[in-house]
């Protein structure tokens, strides 16, 4: 005859492991429940992108988008066509409706979501799109619509990828690869792809954004060598492969070359502001904004800290600081020495 | 103007309307609000043009280019900088004496003998008066005389630097060590905070947009040798290291040791800074903008006013509220027995080992643990528990009641009984620098924080460094000694 504590101990053991909706069994459901979805979800998003660009998309090339197996790749393809999402015809995969109306609302998610942490929120740049995979699960599509009229409806998410409308197609990508740019041409960087990570964190971290323009000068040695925001830039095929371009038809290398940016300033010179680089967004554009710094703006060096860096900018009759590294994102022209008078210290 | 016949007779279809706009819109490149604002700033410096007339273009007034030419000059700066700072804790810790020596007087010389006359006269029994009046009222009163002074002096001054604009320059000055580190310039400012009172410091930090460096400002503030502290480290220093030298240099020597011990604060600073920006707090530098604003003659009475409330009663009411308990719990420690033996030695010499080992010994190890809630008792914690151990007879006030003596030499003399050597002072030099921060900052940096585990990490690192870098000393001074 088992004792009373030990009755109750099962009890409690059973009540843990069964209770509906909060026991280790009912989470465990709900949790691979969610994992199928979102396994699916990604699927559809694969989809949707190799149709839009022309691509065909294979039980192989699902198989590697998601990291799973060929035979898991074909359950989950055989469950979704099921459910009426996709359709397999003599191994050709295409989108049903549905389906297509699905993965147009993760892909408007996603990329909503991650232009909300680079616009709204001080999140690092290398975590928004780890972030955003997982986000783009939980939105519903009355979500997307609320976050992206608090956006400002963005047509670009901040990889350079366009955000498609509410209820709109997904249109095709446009650039081609940096390493196919032809040399001494100059060309406007559109995307940067955020996949594999540790690629894109080096491409972030040379200060290379969508937006920016760029000069291709040499191929040589196995790297890219290029001009861009006043500077060059060199990167490995391999990483110019994940950004794309498309070409700037009226602007001459030259244009690009005499570019110059406030860092370049000397005290005793003054210029006029032209514009921020592309480069700089979010919250540190709005704030150089405000601080007064906008097309038209005259501007003058009128200290140099002791150690060389930062550098004190005189602006709309305030004195305002600037690191080197933000100094290089202010567009200038007309650059002109100061009167004598107003540059003797 | 728009006028009738401007008008199309046949007003396009909704549709239409909206499809020009996408059209449009999408020829637009980056950001559609950022072109708005860059356009209504545009337009409004074109109307500014052309509709105000200014008489000539005002140069900065020439005394504001002149001090900014000396104040962050290659030559000049940092020298004038460092000169200012040093002139400015050498006014506090001479300012503080008297103030101290009045208020000591009045709290500890004159209303504790009559707090406890007045209890024995209520009938209160011994240890109920022990605990109210030599454990709670004495230690408040010691908090109080110790800090109140020298942040009364400390806060208005650096108040009136502020005030007047020489802070943002030391700021701009010293950006680019702070930029190495992965740090923000204006942690400099929390730092030099921090030399007043790290609470304070703390607070201060408010000024720090970005999160991560923010936290980096927040963890590394209590590298900052406050003000708390000042007086421990010169004491020690006065006694140990100043009587290594010949009598005419004593001074100079034992200056140049706490000097040492701020300067190696400030080193650590750097260090742990770009420590922890390159693992937990790893992150790309955030934008800097720092204004200089033109210099202005401070208002004296304002900022005398508002440093005095904002900083100085803010910061006293917190180390008030933490002394209170505290008082209590060291003399229960003294007091009460257990075995014939009273808590406070037995943790003492459980604390011994550990104590030995770091180059320290269990009193000063237990005096820390004690007094947590204030830097500023932790002498006269030492000096009670010392007394209580050695069993010397005729000096203090009894059991558990902290206590100061006169002059340096009878504290020596008290000190060395207590089996103090060079390395035992050196040691606690080095400790009182890197050691938990005290309950007053740890309660404001979870303020600050809001997070628990942030306030663990701010908590612990020093601490952790401080044991690593007494045992090391330790170990070479045992080696080479």
């Amino acid at each position: 005859m088992p004792s009373l504590p030990f009755l109750l101990s099962l009890l409690i053991i059973a009540g843990l492991l069964f209770w509906p909706g909060a026991g280790v069994v009912a989470r465990w459901r709900e949790a691979r429940r969610r994992a199928a979805r979102v396994r699916s979800e990604d699927a559809l998003k694969h989809v949707l992108k190799c149709e839009v660009n022309g691509q065909v998309p294979t039980l192989n090339s699902v198989a590697g988008t998601l990291h799973i197996r060929d035979g898991q790749a074909a359950e989950l393809l055989a469950d979704m066509e099921q459910h009426g999402l996709v359709t397999l015809n003599e191994g050709r995969l295409r989108l049903r409706p549905h389906g297509r109306e699905l993965a147009l609302h993760v892909v408007r998610a996603h990329r909503l979501w991650e232009s909300y942490l680079a616009e709204q929120t001080g999140v690092a740049e290398a975590k928004w799109h780890h972030l955003a995979e997982r986000k783009e699960h939980q939105l519903s599509p009355e979500d997307t619509i609320v976050l992206a009229a608090r956006l400002g409806n963005p047509l670009h998410d901040p990889h350079g990828d366009t955000i498609p409308a509410e209820g709109a197609d997904l249109p095709a990508d446009t650039g081609q690869p940096l390493n196919t740019a032809p040399l001494d041409t100059p060309v406007l960087i559109l995307h940067i792809e955020d996949e594999p990570e540790a690629v894109y964190a080096q491409i972030q971290a040379l200060g290379l954004r969508p937006g920016m323009k760029a000069c291709i000068f040499s191929k040589e040695g196995g790297c890219i060598r290029f001009w861009a925001d006043g500077r060059e830039h060199v990167l490995t095929p391999i990483l110019a492969n994940n950004l794309t371009y498309v070409p700037l038809p009226g602007t001459t290398p030259g244009d690009l070359f005499e570019e110059e940016f406030l860092s370049g300033l000397h005290p005793g010179e003054r210029a006029r502001v032209l514009g921020l680089s592309t480069a700089c967004r979010g919250a540190e554009r709005r704030r150089l904004l405000d601080l007064g710094f906008v097309p038209g703006t005259m501007i003058e060096v009128e200290l140099v800290s002791p150690a060389g860096d930062p550098t004190a900018y005189r602006v709309r009759g305030t004195v305002i600081a600037l690191r080197r590294e933000q100094a290089r994102l202010i567009h200038i022209g007309n650059r002109a020495t100061l009167p004598a008078e107003a540059a003797s210290k | 103007m728009a006028t009738e016949a401007q008008h199309s007779p046949t007003a396009p279809a909704v549709a239409d309307i909206l499809e020009a706009a996408r059209r449009l819109r999408s020829g637009i490149p980056g950001d559609v609000h950022e072109q708005l604002v860059e356009a209504i700033y545009a337009d409004a410096e074109r109307i500014a043009g052309r509709a105000v007339s200014r008489p000539e273009r005002r140069a900065r007034p020439t005394l504001d280019r002149t001090l900014d030419y000396f104040l962050t000059s290659r030559l000049w700066g940092f020298p004038i900088m460092l000169l200012l700072f040093a002139l400015m804790f050498w006014i506090t810790i001479i300012g503080a004496n008297a103030p101290s020596g009045w208020i000591s007087d009045l709290l500890v010389g004159q209303c504790w003998p009559l707090l406890r006359e007045v209890t024995v006269g209520l009938g209160l029994p011994w240890w109920l008066r022990g605990l109210l009046v030599d454990g709670m009222y004495l230690s408040t009163a010691w908090v109080v005389s110790v800090m109140l002074p020298p942040m009364a002096i400390f806060f208005p001054m650096f108040t009136l630097l502020e005030d007047f604009g020489y802070l943002p320059r030391v700021a701009f000055n010293l950006d680019l060590a702070f930029k190495k580190v992965g740090a923000h310039g204006k942690q400099s400012m929390s730092l030099m905070m921090g030399f007043g009172c790290n609470a304070a410091g703390v607070v201060a930090t408010r000024i720090i947009d970005s999160p991560r460096e923010r936290l980096i400002a927040i963890i590394t503030n209590n590298f900052a040798l406050c003000n708390g502290r000042w007086p421990t480290q010169i004491l020690i220093a006065s006694i140990f290291i100043g009587s290594l030298a010949p009598a005419h240099w004593a001074g100079l020597v034992s200056a140049g040791a706490v000097t040492a011990v701020a300067l190696l604060g400030i080193a650590l600073t750097l260090a742990v800074s770009w420590a922890l920006s390159r693992t937990v707090l790893r992150g790309e530098v955030s934008s800097f903008s720092l204004e200089l604003p033109p210099y202005r003659p401070p208002h004296f009475w304002r900022t005398l006013y508002t440093s005095l409330i904002d900083r100085t009663v803010f910061v006293l009411w917190r180390a008030v509220v933490f002394a209170v308990p505290a008082g209590a719990v060291i003399w229960l420690s003294a007091n009460l027995h257990v075995g014939g033996m009273t808590v406070a030695q037995y943790l003492i010499q459980y604390a011994y080992p550990l104590g030995l080992v770091l180059g320290l010994n269990g009193v000063i190890l237990l005096a820390y643990v004690v007094a947590i809630p204030a830097n500023e008792i932790v002498i006269p914690t030492i000096l009670m528990l010392t007394v209580l151990v050695t069993g010397s007879h005729g000096i203090g006030e009894g059991a558990g009641v902290m206590f100061e003596l006169d002059s340096t030499a009878a504290t020596g003399a008290l000190l060395q009984a207590g089996g103090w050597t060079l390395l035992t002072a050196v040691n606690l030099m080095l400790f009182s620098l890197l050691h938990n921060p005290c309950s007053t900052t740890i309660y404001t940096i979870y303020k600050e924080t809001g997070s628990v585990k942030w306030t663990v990490v701010a908590t612990l690192l020093p601490l952790v460094l401080g044991f690593g870098v007494t045992l090391a000393v330790a170990m070479l001074w045992r080696t080479f000694g």
